[in-house]
């Protein structure tokens, strides 16, 4: 099947795309004193690539990316320095978790998620975020499997839950 | 001298044509649009429209999909969208019959519409297979098949129910076990369940056309001639009639006739093992063309039993070669267990509970007598004594303690049970003798071991009860 080479292509073919978008949100984050240059962003975009493709993800459009510039530039810990690494770093564990929590969780939800944990409990330390975020996937994960078992077992289980 | 060239190769791209054999009902839009590029009818430019097209379906497919709670998927999940779309897609194109009149369709319409049209066009093959589900479940066959019986009442409606024309149009999403006498495996989804239950309407068209008690008793004989219980087994109905219906014929009888008595094998399989390969076909053909002619059947129904007549005369010359026609014509056999009722009652299975609790109170028991004794007190069907043997509630000596307690038919039932496979090719007497035990389970291995310590005459006259008892007697209801 070549659908991954295609849905890669995708991406490639409108960068310049893109990079208007995420040029335009520099006014809403230069208040906080953070700005995303072209190159910054076209090193953004390919991370995000390969991000995407080493979870087996598939994303059609920028918005995840969008949300979590909205979203972090207003942080107390976000520098103009680390700006753009961050935001790097910020997609690996975005799509890692949801692989991690299978779709579980909604896009909106995850980012709010990291925002407050990175601003409050982590205090910028994206290594503490990160296996913070490890610790809520693994919750779900057991979660998932108790749901799970409690539809399966046997008759008398059943008719007693229902 | 450039221009020459450059219409030197217009020429050539002009003389390029799509290559049929290049495409196949399966991806046909990824084969028309790698075609319409080979053959010039297809721009770069028209294929990456197309392409960009389909990826702007996918994309709002997804946000479908996830309800709006994600941009992204897993690879598989865009992969299996994506196939879906195509199957739209193919559908409609496919229907336009010519393969350049697709790629013009291509070319001139938006793929959007295209995929428009398409899921229109699942979507009322889907209508149509739902009524057609209804005629097969009208004419089904009161036949004790597992395989056909769970297939039409369970199987299919859960297809029907389950069927996703927008995210898993090309899944085929159900466990169709009943095997038909044609069938075309390159299809998928509802265009592949609306050919099966066509080709299914068909055989059942043709086997309503012969007397049921007739077709239950070529059943117990074909069962007795497999030594297997027919109900278990997945083979086609209407292959099994329509042979029989061809050998009866063959041998004089009428076309609905399917009781060959073991006079009229032996007269046919002297004829047949006496006829050369075209003259087995002549034969054949013959009477395919008589049972035709007089159950006046449909038109559609005479190709597909044509269908199925070369490999009927490749059985017959092999066997007649082998000398094995047996194994291919039913004859009447008569019921050897005649003289054995066996009666299981399903009032006599336990429930779950009653099984656990007894279960408790057997590894109570102080000593194997009492284990014994308890089981042969409380357990009153073959169900209940394999569910405890499976569940290891006995040690060592003990399992040879509960077979030493069952009289001869018991423990005949059990083989016959638990060496289904076996015993349908050979004896119990030479299994138990050379049967290996590995890959057994504990309670087996020492079943097989008891019978092995037992002396000839005693595992003879067993092998006697086990070929007297009819899977048939066994319910497992």
């Amino acid at each position: 099947m070549f659908w991954p080479r295609i849905f890669q292509s995708l991406h490639a073919s409108v960068p310049e795309l893109y990079t208007d978008e995420l040029l335009g949100l520099n006014e809403q984050t230069r208040p906080y004193g953070v700005a995303l240059t072209e190159q910054e962003i076209a090193m953004i975009m390919v991370a995000r690539d390969q991000v995407l493709q080493s979870y087996g993800r598939v994303e059609l459009g920028i918005d995840v990316t969008k949300e979590m510039v909205e979203q972090f530039a207003s942080s107390a810990y976000v520098e103009q320095e680390s700006y753009a690494e961050t935001l790097m770093a910020l997609h690996e564990i975005f799509y890692n978790l949801k692989n991690e929590t299978e779709d579980r969780i909604n896009d909106y939800q995850l980012i709010h998620m990291m925002k407050s944990l990175y601003e409050e409990e982590c205090a910028g330390s994206i290594d503490l975020l990160q296996s913070r975020l490890e610790a809520y996937a693994e919750q779900c994960r057991v979660e998932a499997m108790t749901n799970d078992n409690d539809l399966e077992g046997d008759d008398a289980a059943w008719h007693l839950k229902r | 001298m450039a221009s020459e060239e450059m219409n030197e190769y217009r020429g050539w791209i002009a003389e390029r044509k799509v290559r049929r054999s290049r495409l196949t009902r399966h991806q046909y839009t990824i084969g028309l649009l790698q075609e319409g590029r080979h053959a010039g009818l297809l721009t770069s430019e028209e294929t990456m429209r197309i392409q960009q097209g389909l990826m702007l379906i996918l994309q709002e497919l997804i946000l479908r999909y996830t309800q709006g709670e994600s941009t992204s998927v897993t690879t598989e999940t865009a992969e299996d969208i994506m196939l879906s779309v195509l199957y739209a897609t193919d559908a409609y194109l496919f229907g336009l019959g010519q393969p350049e009149q697709a790629i013009d369709c291509l070319k001139r319409m938006s793929i959007r519409d295209i995929y428009t049209q398409g899921v229109e066009t699942v979507s009322q093959c889907f209508a149509d297979t739902k009524q057609l589900y209804e005629d097969v479940s009208q004419t089904m066959v009161q036949v004790p098949i597992d395989a056909y019986r769970l297939t039409i009442d369970e199987s299919l409606p859960v297809f029907l129910r389950k069927y996703g024309m927008i995210f898993h149009a090309h899944n085929t999403m159900a466990s169709i076990d009943y095997p038909l006498a044609q069938d075309d495996m390159k299809l998928q989804g509802v265009f592949y369940m609306k050919q099966y239950l066509e080709r299914l309407q068909l055989e059942n068209t043709f086997c309503n056309q012969f007397d049921l008690q007739a077709i239950l008793e070529l059943l117990s004989h074909y069962g007795r001639m497999c030594r297997f219980d027919y109900r278990m087994e997945l083979f086609n109905l209407f292959q099994l009639i329509l042979n029989q219906s061809v050998f009866s014929t063959l041998c004089g009888g009428a076309p609905t006739e399917l009781r060959i008595s073991v006079a009229q094998y032996e007269r046919l399989a002297r004829r047949l093992a006496s006829l050369s390969e075209d003259e087995i076909r002549t034969a054949i053909t013959s009477a395919l063309t008589i049972i035709q002619q007089e159950l006046k059947l449909d038109h559609q129904l005479i190709p597909y039993m044509d269908g199925c007549k070369e490999e009927l005369v490749q059985r017959v010359k092999h066997a007649a070669e082998y000398n094995s026609l047996d194994h291919v014509i039913v004859m009447e056999r008569q019921s050897a267990a005649s003289s054995r009722v066996i009666s299981f009652d399903k009032a006599d299975v336990m429930s779950s509970a009653q099984l656990r609790r007894l279960l408790d109170q057997i590894h109570s028991c102080a000593s194997t007598e009492e284990k014994v004794k308890l089981m042969l007190q409380k357990v009153h069907s073959i169900h209940d004594y394999l569910d405890l043997l499976e569940s290891n509630c006995l040690y060592g000596d003990e399992y040879e303690a509960l077979f030493r307690a069952f009289g001869e038919m018991e423990l005949a039932i059990l083989a016959k049970v638990v060496f289904y496979e076996e015993l349908r090719n050979e004896s119990l007497v030479s299994f138990i003798s050379a049967g290996s035990e590995e890959d057994r389970s504990e309670w087996q291995r020492h079943f097989v071991r008891f019978l092995r310590d037992k002396d000839q005459d005693a595992l003879r006259s067993m092998d006697r009860c086990v070929n007297e008892l009819d899977y048939e007697q066994l319910s497992f209801n």
